[in-house]
Parts: structure tokens; sequence; C-alpha cells
């Protein structure tokens, strides 16, 4: 058995899967389960094929633990054991919970990946679509090559790859679903978790002192449920919550972060006035006064959402923009409890002189020398022009006025030689062939491609040649061909390349047949496959003969 | 580019120009030539300050000596900075154009908060107590006690300011703020007095209303401005609050105790002092008979700016008996604190008039108005005598003292309402009397007697004609403005139903109705959705904030909406929400998208733009009404259509929409920027409450966007902001609503500018 040489684990006996019983092993790298008395496993997850794992409610009779995979498909183990059937299901939870994650982080780095290449490279989208969906090639073989080059070419970007913040409404994802029977169910998952932790590390701190020596993970969760710590409408009466330390700590976070006032002067209100009016001075509106002695329940209730949304809000910014931290750094976690980013250099509010000047960037003359805007009247007719035209040297505007001028000057000074003029057929003659259609015209037929051939057609032929191309580079990347994996991936090319020939090619031929068109639209590919064959045939001669 | 504004050559220190810049300078020259006062409205972001700039300092050099100063008078430092900064770039210009160094001087001024230099006292955080240690540090009798006794601390800027700074004046030049600060440290001379004492030479001074104001202020700072200034009010769309904020008074049971404890402050100081030394006293009751007479010269010379609690005839009397000794005063304030106190203790509310005050306090405790009426100027005189140090602790016989000189000298413009407990606490007694400005005209009257030109002008002043009104004086020239645009950057949507057809109204039946709560939570949530980077939304009131938003969050709207952008709210604290302005921005500005949910008439709705992605959307809940049960306010209407023939309705409409207009304006500020302005309220809709938006609001509504639902509303948003995320550039404005000087010089645009303004 392979997978002897793993690490296991955690090893679960008596665990029924499809009415079987058998057992379950976690592994370093997967989760396996085998029959009992059988000598291999029939079912095998690797942790990174999971999305996440799912128990059932603890009063259900059936003790079960179900692992929903990527793919959709899901996998349910029964823990079949009487006496310890609980407690087996929450070790292998635990440690799942442990294990998921990283692997999870793995995957989906990698998934997301592929999912914002393909999402970003609309030609690559349709690549992936032409090969891997038609099954010309499989999945691997697309993106061996192309994750590689990205993380060759471009290794800084993929290293400081752009932290994920945090959902403003971590919060609301908790809905509350009532059982039934008076009582609220929360779910939780590691990212709220991480969430929470991350924008409250208060919540953190108190985690780390009490779980687990005074209160069950579980027993934790319930408590902050219910704290009025989780309910920012309820005020803080004095219990002895442990989270009423957290609100106190909060607050006096948000205390320092106000105290500390603002860098920028502009959103500064407490020096926006020049000179307030002195106390008494004034018409006193219908502005209750902020001292929280006359304000009703209702009122302070009021007001104690509104501050715990700024402070909200100013958590989730700041826990966002906190630099270089990984979430699992605790440490350096807890010691930024106010919350306050000013630190971090991502947020600078610009020099007070800049922002002082006021800015009519519209009413300034632009510094960059002046151009002529491009007037298109039909952009495509821009995008397909006539290409060999391009080829030629850029004149500047004052070649073409001296040429102007030049010529101007030639046909001033223009005197005919009557003795060397053509006879008027031969003239006729000559412009009929040079005029549209004529003998000396037709080479020029060939550009008109875009005219003749309607555009669905044109679309289609561009997929071909892009897929093709991608085809043929593999191809052509084996080459010289001296190891035995190359061999492997040369033939195997080969006939990608022919199934491509005859899933793709081939219809399109037969369908521009019937549409009537010229049949050497594909001549071009038809040639460059060839020259893959004879390539790849004299490769294999060569092979045969030296084998022989 | 040099323009010829009708035979004017101006110098703009732009290239290119907006058409209505060049309307507006051509109303401002008009006002000018006519020595008169104006009232112009052109939206911000269209380069109002600039455009008054130019023109004023144009002129100022074509005609030195009809116009020798500019006044400039703007509402917030950043904005004070901000001026000073165009009139930089203004000058360098004049310079690079004329080759030759003008010698202006302008200057910024500001309170000593931001001014001062000295180590102790400008790290107070508090301007109040920046202003009292500084005076504790340079009184006259400090310095005085100083010169004998070494030891006595100084403030060493001032004494070297004192010493010299007088005889050099200010070396031309532009000085912000900062340049200010620097100048003074260079020196070591202290840039506050040397600022106070340079406005008076300067050619432009840029400082806050309230210096010009606040008679308390402007007695100080700007009473020796010379006659031929021009007065520029910029965002003065709320001059006449600050006129009446400056003008009121508020007496609580804590005012008055402290009063008591100043009053018996002083009697012991004066014990003290005559005991030692007798002659002071005697000398201060010398000058007192002398009276007055030397203010009177100057003000029949005409050479300060009067002083609206300085009344004319006061001036031409001495002291009266009663008060002039030291003791009798104090006697004299003790019976006057006793009187307000037992006014205090009533169990109902009372309104009354000047006059019927004046005749009850002398009815009871036989106080005389005249001697009432020198109150704030005798107690000026006596803790000058008796070397009081801490003028700030001394902030409430001050306040009593000018209560009583404004009541006996005001018959009207002026109420006093005593109310036993506050309106929604009947329970808790807290009495408090009001004695109320009513008439915005009163503080304002000086300036526009004094000064030769005074320009009114914001970017909401709409409707024009209600401003000279109620500030009671006659302008040459009223015009507003358009912005002119090459794309149609503002979208104005009135939603008027919710998609279930609920009329969505903040009126105050439906106020607590959870359809209109929910459909409103709705209008957010879909805008979030759509909506990119910031969304600024305003409440009519706190309490109506604080209650929507509890409900919100009660019905998980709150939650929702955090999925798509995080949420900030304006509290009463003005520290808490400068907080949560920065982590707005910031979360606008790193990409994650934020809203604000402000109240109108707030601190965040007056000082604070949201330029380009700070504020694409503004949705303004409701149509911000003032509090209409507070009797303040309803003496204040019942004034008004007295006094000015305003309809209550008209001015309350007016004072809601204008309030309206500034916070929707928050979110344009210029051309190239743009913004959704979404009124959800259905009486937006009606054309009284439309009509008095500012015009180029309102020439963007459609009749198709007069009431819509949401989900219309978020149709039609989504098109815009679709469309306005187009690039934009330059040569898109091009001829159209931005101008090259030869453009500007065609006939056919001279015309067409013409006629734009001509609609005015």
């Amino acid at each position: 058995m392979a997978s002897l040489s793993e690490e296991v684990l955690l090893v679960v006996k008596k665990v029924r899967q499809r009415k079987q019983d058998g057992t379950l092993y976690l592994m370093a790298e997967r989760i396996a389960w085998g029959p009992e008395g059988k000598d291999r496993f029939t079912v095998s997850h690797l942790y990174a094929d999971i999305r996440c794992q799912k128990i059932s409610p603890d009063g259900k009779a059936k003790v079960q633990l179900q692992l929903v995979l990527h793919s959709g498909e899901s996998t349910t183990f029964h823990f079949a054991n009487e006496s310890t059937a609980l407690k087996d299901r929450e070790a292998a939870k635990e440690l799942l919970q442990q294990l998921l994650p990283k692997f999870k982080k793995k995957a989906n780095k990698e998934l997301e990946e592929k999912n914002r290449m393909l999402q970003e490279d609309p030609v690559l989208f349709q690549l992936y679509k032409d090969l891997v969906v038609s099954q010309v090639i499989s999945a691997e073989e697309f993106w061996a090559n192309r994750l590689g080059g990205v993380t060759n070419t471009d290794p800084a970007q993929y290293k400081y790859k752009q932290e994920v913040g945090i959902s403003g409404a971590f919060l609301a994802d908790i809905r509350p679903q009532t059982d039934g029977c008076n009582g609220l169910r929360y779910n939780l998952t590691a990212d709220i978790i991480e969430s929470i932790f991350r924008t409250y590390p208060a919540v953190k701190q108190k985690y780390n002192e009490n779980v687990p020596h005074n209160l069950t993970e579980k027993e934790f969760w319930t408590r902050f449920f219910q704290s009025h710590y989780f309910h920012r409408d309820r005020i803080n009466t004095g219990t002895q919550d442990i989270f009423s330390e957290c609100a106190k700590q909060d607050e006096k976070g948000l205390k320092s972060m106000v105290v500390q006032g603002v860098k920028n002067p502009l959103v500064d209100l407490l020096s926006l006035e020049d000179k307030t009016l002195d106390e008494g001075y004034g018409v006193c509106g219908a502005q209750p006064s902020t001292s929280n002695s006359n304000r009703t329940v209702k009122e302070s209730s009021n007001y104690a959402i509104i501050k715990r949304f700024n402070h909200h809000s100013a958590m989730v910014l700041a826990a966002g923009s906190r630099k270089g931290e990984t979430p699992t750094d605790q440490a350096s976690e807890t010691s930024s409890t106010d919350g306050n980013s000013r630190d971090s250099d991502f947020f600078q509010p610009p020099v007070k002189k800049v922002k002082l000047q006021e800015e009519y960037e519209d009413l300034q003359q632009e510094n960059r020398p002046k151009t002529v805007p491009l007037n298109l009247k039909k952009s495509d007719r821009y995008a397909h022009g006539p290409v060999p035209l391009q080829s030629q040297q850029y004149t500047t505007s004052q070649d073409i006025i001296n040429s102007v001028n030049y010529i101007q000057h030639e046909m001033a000074n223009y005197k005919p030689n009557l003795t060397q003029v053509l006879s008027s057929t031969v003239a006729t003659s000559a412009i009929s062939a040079l005029s549209p259609g004529g003998v000396l015209m037709q080479a020029g037929a060939q550009q008109a491609i875009n005219q003749m051939v309607p555009s669905e057609v044109q679309g289609e032929l561009k997929h071909l040649y892009v897929a093709a191309g991608e085809l043929l580079r593999h191809f052509w990347s084996c080459f010289p061909v001296n190891t035995p994996f190359l061999e492997e991936k040369v033939i195997k090319m080969k006939s990608n390349l022919e199934r491509f020939q005859l899933t793709k090619l081939r219809p399109f031929q037969e369908k521009i047949q019937r549409q009537y068109l010229s049949t050497n639209l594909t001549g071009h590919l038809e040639e460059m496959l060839q020259t893959a064959y004879n390539k790849f045939h004299i490769w294999q001669t060569r092979r045969m003969m030296r084998k022989t | 580019m040099k323009l010829n504004i009708e035979g004017l050559l101006v110098y703009f220190p732009y290239d290119y120009i907006y058409p209505e810049q060049y309307s507006y300078m051509l109303e401002l020259k008009r006002t000018l030539d006519a020595k008169g006062h104006g009232v112009l409205e052109m939206p911000s972001g269209t380069g109002k300050t600039i455009s008054l700039l130019s023109l004023i300092v144009a002129y100022q050099r074509a005609f030195p000596l009809e116009v020798t100063k500019l006044i400039y008078c703007s509402r917030t430092v950043p904005e004070i900075e901000k001026v000073v900064e165009e009139l930089r770039k203004l000058m360098e210009f004049y310079s690079k154009q004329t080759r030759e160094s003008n010698n202006f001087l302008a200057l910024a001024l500001s309170s000593r908060r931001n001014l001062c230099i000295h180590p102790e006292v400008s790290s107070l955080r508090f301007g109040k107590e920046v202003d009292g240690k500084c005076h504790s540090l340079t009184a006259s009798y400090i310095r005085a006690q100083h010169h004998s006794n070494p030891s006595f601390p100084v403030c060493q800027f001032y004494e070297e300011f004192d010493a010299v700074g007088r005889q050099v004046p200010l070396p031309a030049g532009i000085y912000n703020l900062d340049d200010l600060k620097d100048f003074g440290r260079r020196k070591g001379w202290c840039p506050y007095y040397l600022a106070r004492y340079s406005i008076l030479h300067a050619n432009i001074v840029v400082y806050s209303y309230h210096y010009l104001l606040d008679p308390k202020i402007a007695d100080l700072v700007s009473k020796e401005l010379a006659k031929k200034s021009v007065v520029v009010f910029d965002e003065a769309h709320n001059i006449d609050n600050v006129c009446i904020d400056s003008m009121s008074v508020n007496i609580t049971r804590r005012t008055l105790d402290h009063c008591q404890n100043n009053v018996d402050t002083l009697h012991n100081t004066i014990h003290k002092i005559k005991e030692t030394d007798a002659a002071k006293l005697k000398e201060e009751y010398r000058r007192l008979v002398e009276g007055l007479k030397e203010a009177n010269v100057a003000r029949e010379t005409d050479v300060y700016l009067s002083n609206p609690v300085l009344p004319d005839e006061i001036l031409q009397e001495a002291v009266p008996g009663t008060i002039r000794t030291a003791e009798h005063f104090v006697g004299f304030l003790r019976r006057f604190l006793e009187y307000l106190k037992s006014r205090l203790r009533v169990q109902h509310v009372i309104q009354e008039s000047a006059p019927q005050f004046l005749k009850d306090i002398y009815d009871k405790v036989c106080i005389d108005r005249k001697p009432l009426r020198f109150c704030a100027e005798r107690l000026q005189s006596l803790l000058r005598t008796l070397e009081i140090t801490d003028i700030a602790d001394f902030s409430a016989a001050t306040l009593i003292s000018n209560f009583a000189t404004l009541v006996s000298t005001y018959s009207q413009g002026f109420t006093i309402i005593i109310e036993p407990f506050e309106d929604r606490t009947p329970t808790i007694a807290n009495p408090v009397l009001h004695f109320s400005c009513m008439d915005p005209s009163i503080a304002i009257k000086p300036v526009f007697q004094r000064f030769q030109s005074v320009i009114i002008t914001s970017g909401t002043l709409s409707p024009l004609d209600i401003y000279p009104r109620i500030l009671d004086f006659h302008p040459v020239t009223m015009a507003s403005f358009t912005m002119t645009l090459a794309r149609t950057c503002l979208c104005p949507l009135i939603v008027g139903r919710g998609n279930d057809q609920v009329a969505l109204s903040s009126k105050f039946e439906t106020r607590e109705d959870f359809a209109v709560i929910r459909n409103y939570g709705n209008l957010l949530m879909e805008m979030s959705a759509i909506v990119p980077d910031g969304i600024v939304a305003f409440f009519t009131s706190y309490v109506y904030m604080e209650n929507i938003v509890a409900s919100w969050y009660e019905q998980g709207i709150l939650e929702n909406i955090q999925r798509n952008k995080l949420i900030f709210i304006e509290t009463q604290d003005a520290a808490e929400t400068s907080m949560a302005l920065e982590k707005y921005q910031e979360a606008c500005e790193n990409g994650r998208g934020a809203i604000l949910l402000s109240v109108a008439r707030g601190k965040v709705s007056e000082g604070i733009d949201f330029v380009h992605h700070f504020g694409r959307a503004v949705i303004m809940f409701g149509v911000p009404y003032v509090y209409t049960q507070s009797r303040i306010l309803k003496a204040r209407l019942e004034y008004l259509r007295d006094q000015f023939q305003i309809r209550e309705n008209d001015f309350l409409t007016f004072d809601a929409m204008r309030h309206a207009a500034q916070c929707v304006g928050r979110a344009i500020r210029g051309k190239t920027d743009y913004g959704l302005m979404i009124f959800a309220d259905k009486r937006y809709a009606r054309a009284d409450k439309r009509g008095k938006l500012p015009r180029w609001i309102q020439e963007h509504i459609t009749d198709g966007s007069l009431n819509l639902t949401v989900d219309e509303a978020v149709q039609l948003s989504k098109h815009f902001l679709r469309q306005m995320a187009q690039p934009f550039r330059q040569e898109d404005q091009l001829g159209l609503s931005l101008l090259t000087l030869e453009q500007l010089e065609s006939e056919e645009m001279l015309q067409k500018i013409a006629q734009v303004a001509h609609q005015t």
C-alpha cells in the first residue's frame, strides 16, 4: 500500500460509508476510507479538493460528517461506534478544521490565479474553451505551461499578492436561524471566525485567554452571540460578561483614535471654524445637548449603534490595510488594538499645501506636446486596414509639406515631352489593367478578406488560428527532442494536432465550402500543420533509423 | 491670459477661461464702478475665487485711489488658506507678465490658535485656552510687572514685536498662515499681532466672517479698516445666521452662577485695591467722567467701523453716576443678577419684547435703562483697571453685561424667551433665557454703511432677491450664473416613491412610518450597489438620523449595505466625526467604497467638500426644514413677516432648500467632476420647492425625473454613471465650456455669453 509511507494522523474505526463498515484515516495530505477487511481505500480525497465539512446536529441519532468537494460531490461518513461515536466525530472534525484551511488556501490560490488569468485574458479564455472544453488537450496540460510561465516571468507579482480584505458585512453573514424550539442557531465558518479575530483583536485576545482552559470553543461563541457586544443596540449593563471588557477596550480604542485627531486638516472639523462663538452666544437651536444624562434609553441605544458602526467600519478598514501580517500572525495583531491604521503607509494624507491648491486642471494649458486627436469614421477599417502600406516610413508633416511644395513646383514647371508619349490605345489598356479588376490589380484581391467574408467566419477563423498557434507552440517547444518525456509529449502533441485538424479545422472547411467562400482561407493553417507533420515524420524516421 | 473687461485690463493666471467666469467678472466690474453692493451666485467649482481676485486686483491696480483694499471673508480656515494660495498664483502670474515685482501686500488673518508660535501657548488645543493664555502673557499690566520684576513670564515674541515690529511694515508679498508663522519665527515676532497690525496697510486681507460681523471681535480687529475697501463675503449663503448668532445671547443658571462668582471676585479685588492703591480707582473714575468722548470723536470723523453693541447715545454721554464708581457698579451688577435669577425661576414659558423686559426690570428692582446701556463698556473698563489676568474667566460677566447693553439699546429686532425646561424633557428643570436676535441686518449694517462695495457671493444663493430683503440693503447688481457644461456631469433625480408606490417623504406625519423608512433603506442599498467609491447621505436632523439608523439596523438593512460599502456616521461630537470622515476618505481612496451618513445643517454639510470619488452620489433624505416648533424660530418668522413682508412658508422653504442645495452641491466641485444628486422626497417635485434650487441644478431636472421610484432612479443612475465614467478630455470642453482667449474674443461667443447672462 503506497499510502503507508504517508504520515497517518488519525485513525477512526467503525466508520460507515454507504452502509459499509470501515476505517477512516486522516493523513497528512488526504483523508481516506477503506472498507473493513480490505487492503485498499475506496474513498480518498486530497484535503485541497475539499471545500468544507458539515456535521450532523447534536441531537440527531446518527453521528455523521459530510465532506463537500470543490467539484460539488460529497461524501458522508457515519460514525457507528456507539459509545464513542460523538467523540470520534469531534476528533475528526477538529483535526479537519485545522488541516483544511492550510490546504484550502493553496488550492484556492491556484484556482483563483487560474480564474483570474482566464478572466483577464479573453484570448486565453477562448483558447481554453477551444482546447480544454472540447477536450483536445487536458486542463493540466493546458495549465502546466501557463502557470509556470507566470510564476517564472513575474515572480514579484506573485510574491506581493494583495491581501484579501474583510467583507464589511461578515457579521451579517452569520444568519441566525431558529431551530424550532425557542433557540437560535448561528453558523460560523473558519472564514468568519478569522474575520472576527482580525477585526476585533480584543475578541481574539479573549479567545486565547479563555479557550480551552475556561470555556470550550462552543461555549465561547455562544457567549459571544449572547453578549451585548454582538448586539450593538444593547447597552453595556456591566454584567460579568467576558465581553464587557472587550467593549470597554473598544471604547478606549475609539476614544484614543478620537483624541489623536486627524492628520488631514481639511477634514478636521475642530479646526475648521476660525472663531467659534463663545459660550452663551448664538442662537442655540433645537439641538439637544450631548451630555448623556438627559438622554432617554432609546436615544442612547441609538447613539450606541451609531458609535459602533463607526468603530466597526474603522476596524474593518484597519484590518484590511494592516500590512505584512498574515492572519496567523497573532502577536502583532493584538498589539494594534485601537484599529488605527494611520501608521501604515497605505494612506498618507497628501501634503497640506498640495491640497490647498484649488485645482482647475482644465483651465491650465497641458504641458505635453499638442497632439492631433485621431478622428476615425470607421474604426474597424482602421483596425483591419491594408497591411502592406503600414510598412512605409512614417513621414512628418514637414516632409509632407515639403513634398507638396515640391510637387507643386514640378507641376508648375511641367513640360510634356511630346516625343515620348504613348499612343492612346496603349494608354487605355494600361489604365484598364491598373483599374480594380484589371490584370495588374489581381494581387490586391487577397487583402480584401474582411469585405468578402462575413464577420462570424472571420471570428471563427481567428479562434482557429489562435488555437492552432497554441497547439503548434506546444509541439514546436518539444524540439529538440532529447528526453523521453519530450518524446512522449511530441507524440501526444502530434495526435493533438491531428485531432484538432479533424474536429475543428475540417468542419470549418466544410462550412465555408457550403457558403461558397474560397477554401484557401484555411490554406495557411493547413500549411502550418503540414509543416509540423513533416517535421514530425522526419524526426520519427530518424528515430526509427537510429533504433534499427 | 490678459482679458479686456469693459476696458479694464485683467490678468487671469490661466490659459483658458470658463464663459461664466467672464460674465461674473463683467458683473463684478459694474458693481465696483457703481460703488455699490452686489449679490452674485455662481456654482462652486467654476473658479469663483480666482475670478473675484483677478478682477479686484486689476481694479486696484488701475484705480489705486478708488479701491484701496480688498477684504475677503470666507468661512473656514482651509477655505481662507485656499484663497491665499490662489492669490499667490495670480501674483506670480503678474510678476511674470509684467516683469516687475509688484508691491502688493496680502495676508491671511486667523485666530491665535492658528498663528501662535509660542512653544507653550501654541501647544494648547482649544482656541479659548490659547486666547486666555496669550492674554495672561501679553496684557499691559503683566508687562509692566515684568518690567519691575524680570522673572515674571511674558511672551518674548510679543515683546520683540512691540519693540521693533511696528516700525518697519511687513515687506510686500503674499502671506498665508504658515508664511506668517515662518516670518514670525525668523524675526522673533508674534505673527498674530503682526498680522493684526499689518491688515491696516495690506492691500488684501483674507479672514473669517466673524472678524467683520461679530461686534465683539470686529471692534478689536477691523475697526480701523479703510472706508474705500471692497468687502467680499464668499460662501455667504448662511450669512444671516452668522449675523444672528453673533448678536444673540443665552443665559442659563450655570451662566448666572459663574457670573455670581465673577462679581464676588470683582468685589474682593476692589476691596483689596482700595486698601493698597486707591489712586488707581480714582483715576478710573476721572476717565469715566471724561466719558467716551474719544470714541465719539472717532466715530464722527468716520475713522472707525461702528460697533452695534456700542450705540451712538452712549458716546455722547458720560457714564451715568449710578455705576461710575467701582463699588456702585458691582452693586448694580448684583442687583441685575438677582433679577435675572428670579426671572429664571419661572414655571412656564415666557416670551416678551425688550421694552417689556425693561419695564419689568424697572418695576421690580428699579434699574433704569440708561445705566444698563453702559454696562458692557463699564465692565471692560473695570476689568482693565483691576488688572484681571484671566479674561476668559470673566466670560460669564461679560456675557451678562453685553446682554444688558443689547437689551437696553435695541427695542426692535430682538425677543426674549424664557423656557423653564427643554421641550423633550419637561420633567427636568433647565431654565434658559434666550435673548435672540431676529434681524440679521443689525449686525451687518455697519459693514454695508461703511464700505463702498460689499459683494455677497456663493454657489447657492437662490432665490437671490431674499438676501437683500433679510439683510436690508440695496444691491446694484444681482446675478446668477449657471455652469456651462460640455457634458451633463450632474444628474439630479427626485425619488418620490418606493418600489411599492409608497410616497417617500420626511414630513412629520410619516416620519415614523416603517414603510417610508424601509424604502429609504432600499434606496440607499440599491445605490450602494451601483455607485462607485463614495456616497454621502444627508438626513434632516440628528434625531431623525438616529431613529432611521436604528430601525435600519433592526430590519437588517444596514447589514446588507455593509456588503457593498463601509458605513460611517456623523455624530454630534466633532472629533468623532472628524475621525469618521477621515476613515471615510481612506475607504474611498483604497477602493473599498464607503457611505457617510450625515446631517443637513451639520458641520459636514457646511464645510467639507466631497470631490471626485469622495462623493459620486449625494442622497438627500427628506426636505431639511428647520425644527419649526422652536419658539425662537417662530418669533423670527413673525418678525420677518411683520418687518420684511416675507411669508413664513416662503422663508422656511427658502431655508430648507438652501440647505438641501448646499448638501447636494458638495459632490460637484468642478466641471471634470461628476455626481448624482438624489432628492428623496416627493415634495421636491413641487414647483415652489424646485424653483428655489439654484439655477445650475434646476436646469438639469427634467420632467421625466420628477417622481421616480427607487428602481427607476437606479436605472437612470446606472446609465448616467456609465456615461460619466468615459474619459473626458480638455478637447471635449474647448469652445463650449472652456474658452481660449481667441474664442472668448470672437463676436459670436461674446454674444452667446451675453445672452446666457441675460437670462438671469
